[in-house]
């Protein structure tokens, strides 16, 4: 009677509760939007928006003023926004915002919608969700905040002069009108600061995992074989990406061996060499063996010095070695602990 | 909710999916336990493969299941501890010394099937 | 959110995880944090049969991360050094969750007496 009775495709396995990797609330992300999600990522919550506002010092008193400044703004949006734009054309950095006809006019669009917005009277989540797509088209345009900061300038300097304009008789009202439309063009400024700000930190963050990823190799030699040099001394962080290195590529390779090679770690303490320790035993928990090749007598004395127990590891002399133990696991699949019986063929 | 547990032969395949409390793993600790006996298995696979975390609770019910199978006459093998799963519980200290791990299910089979060739139950 | 029963640790390890995606970690220590408050929760549970955790984000000049506190008004730990130091176990067999916890959280602060319950304040930030 054989074991398998049904073969067990890959098919199978997803049926039987592979995981979808990565996201849980996939379904969620799928209606949030950008916006939404970097609303909560930094966490813009009502409370967080309050404060926002009292920063400004906006009050109840400042609704009534900007909604006299309604009418007036909404007709004369258009050569505001203009404002806005040509003091881009203006500069060399704003380039890229500029090159792509499709952002530039979402751009315009945003912006128009933005000056209607401020004399909304409506200054909510909505209204801070508007704010943050804005603000990523502008980190994704690589829009600097100094150069948002002076196209914003133009287009408040024209919307003063309008105001201004129309409040000749009352130029004390038309200042104060304005003053009040400015704090919550300050508050949109803030947004738009801590947003490009925030997206920079991501971009940062991405790149230094990538170049992470890249000095921390994980080779595949053979089929189910991993390699993996440890180059260089190690510290903390990098000894933690080697692991996750590891075992990602431990699933991705379906390996059953890997052979660690330490030969170029010069100096190892404590911390690293349980990183290591705990890199062996969580492989282990992947169903993999490691083989460690190229330990130094020094390297390997400062283990035992730290209490390492070195029977808990596999060790061979050198690299040559450990691959060929590798292959010797993998070529013979013998039962390691029983004395050499020859695996039984035919019925059980 | 109940962990369906499959019957191939001499070998039991239970896979747990999704979150578990701490009730369902110990009702699939005594299914299986009781499974074992009724069907006179040989060979028992935990797939673990949709958990995303192994606390302590967790990983001592496994060690239980091992155990009280290799008790029963039959060899347990623990398949699918995700990456981040396992460096977390090495982090915390959680062990499954003692317990025999595969990779997935398919590896989990082949080790069986070659640890039942070879008449041996191994203790690691 | 209360914990109560072991439904709640379930509950509470989900929330951690969705808010330590939130705040940006990668899947790695989204699951620490995840097994971090499930060993916690866990003792609430077992030492003083009902409690509650809070979990927060929080920001600080140059760095964000995420807290955790966990409050019980159970008997408390008699012998705090004992409890914290690595193998310890009273028998209830969970002997694993603190130190081990301690030692994957980038702050960790437990306070508590004999009588007074405990509470458990811990931190991780974001590299």
């Amino acid at each position: 009677m054989r074991v398998r009775e049904l073969e067990i495709g890959r098919a199978a396995r997803h049926r039987l509760g592979w995981r979808t990797s990565g996201r849980t609330d996939m379904t969620m992300q799928i209606t949030r939007s950008a916006p939404q999600i970097l609303m909560q990522e930094m966490g813009l919550n009502d409370a967080a928006i309050e404060q926002r506002k009292k920063l400004v010092g906006f009050e109840p008193g400042d609704l009534a003023r900007i909604a006299t400044l309604r009418d007036l703004i909404t007709q004369h949006a258009e050569s505001h926004v203009a404002a806005f734009f040509s003091h881009l054309s203006g500069v060399e950095e704003a380039r890229p915002l500029l090159a792509s006809r499709a952002i530039l006019d979402r751009a315009r669009q945003l912006k128009r919608q933005h000056l209607l917005a401020m004399v909304g009277g409506d200054y909510g989540s909505r209204y801070v969700e508007e704010r943050l797509e804005i603000g990523l088209l502008y980190a994704k345009a690589g829009l600097e905040a100094r150069v948002f900061l002076g196209a914003f300038h133009a287009l408040l300097k024209q919307v003063g002069v309008t105001v201004m304009k129309q409040s000749e008789g009352q130029p004390v009202e038309g200042f104060e009108n304005f003053m009040s439309l400015k704090k919550i063009a300050f508050f949109d400024i803030a947004l738009i600061v801590d947003i490009l700000v925030f997206e920079r930190e991501r971009l940062i963050r991405q790149q230094q995992e990538a170049i992470r990823e890249l000095s921390t190799p994980v080779l595949q030699i053979r089929e189910r074989l991993l390699l993996l040099p440890i180059i260089g001394i190690i510290d903390t962080y990098r000894a933690r990406m080697v692991t996750d290195s590891l075992l990602h590529a431990i699933r991705a390779n379906r390996a059953k061996v890997v052979v660690m090679d330490v030969t170029g770690v010069v100096t190892i303490d404590s911390k690293v060499a349980n990183h290591l320790l705990q890199t062996v035993t969580a492989a282990g928990l992947m169903g993999a063996v490691v083989i460690v090749t190229g330990l130094s007598s020094d390297v390997a004395q400062s283990l035992v010095a730290l209490g390492i127990e070195l029977s808990k590891l596999n060790t061979i002399g050198d690299l040559q070695g450990g691959v060929e133990e590798a292959e010797r696991i993998l070529g013979y699949r013998v039962t390691r602990s029983d004395a050499g019986a020859a695996p039984a063929s035919g019925a059980v | 909710m109940p962990v369906p547990i499959l019957k191939q032969g001499e070998v039991l395949i239970a896979s747990i999916q999704g979150a578990l409390s701490d009730q369902d793993l110990v009702r699939v600790r005594d299914d299986v336990a009781d499974q074992i006996g009724r069907f006179r298995s040989r060979g028992v696979i935990i797939d673990v493969t949709a958990l995303d975390v192994l606390d302590s609770f967790a990983t001592r019910t496994l060690r239980t299941i091992a155990y009280t199978a290799r008790l029963r006459g039959a060899q347990a093998i623990v398949v699918g501890i995700q990456p981040d799963v396992a460096l977390s519980m090495v982090q915390l200290g959680l062990s499954l010394d003692g317990v025999t791990t595969a990779l997935d299910l398919e590896e989990g089979l082949a080790e069986l099937d070659r640890l039942m060739k070879s008449g041996v139950s191994r203790v690691r | 959110m209360a914990i109560e029963r072991d439904l709640d640790i379930v509950t509470a390890r989900q929330t951690g995880r969705e808010l330590a995606a939130t705040c940006g970690f990668s899947r790695t220590d989204q699951t620490i944090i995840a097994l971090a408050i499930s060993e916690i929760a866990r003792n609430i549970i077992a030492y003083a049969t009902r409690g509650y955790m809070m979990l927060g984000r929080v920001y600080e000049p140059g760095r964000r991360g995420i807290i955790i506190i966990a409050r019980d008004d159970g008997p408390g730990i008699a012998d705090l050094e004992l409890a914290m130091r690595d193998g310890y176990s009273t028998g209830h067999s969970l002997g694993v969750g603190l130190p081990g916890t301690r030692r994957v959280m980038d702050e960790f602060e437990i306070v508590s007496a004999t009588g007074a319950g405990t509470t458990v304040t811990m931190k991780k930030w974001l590299r």
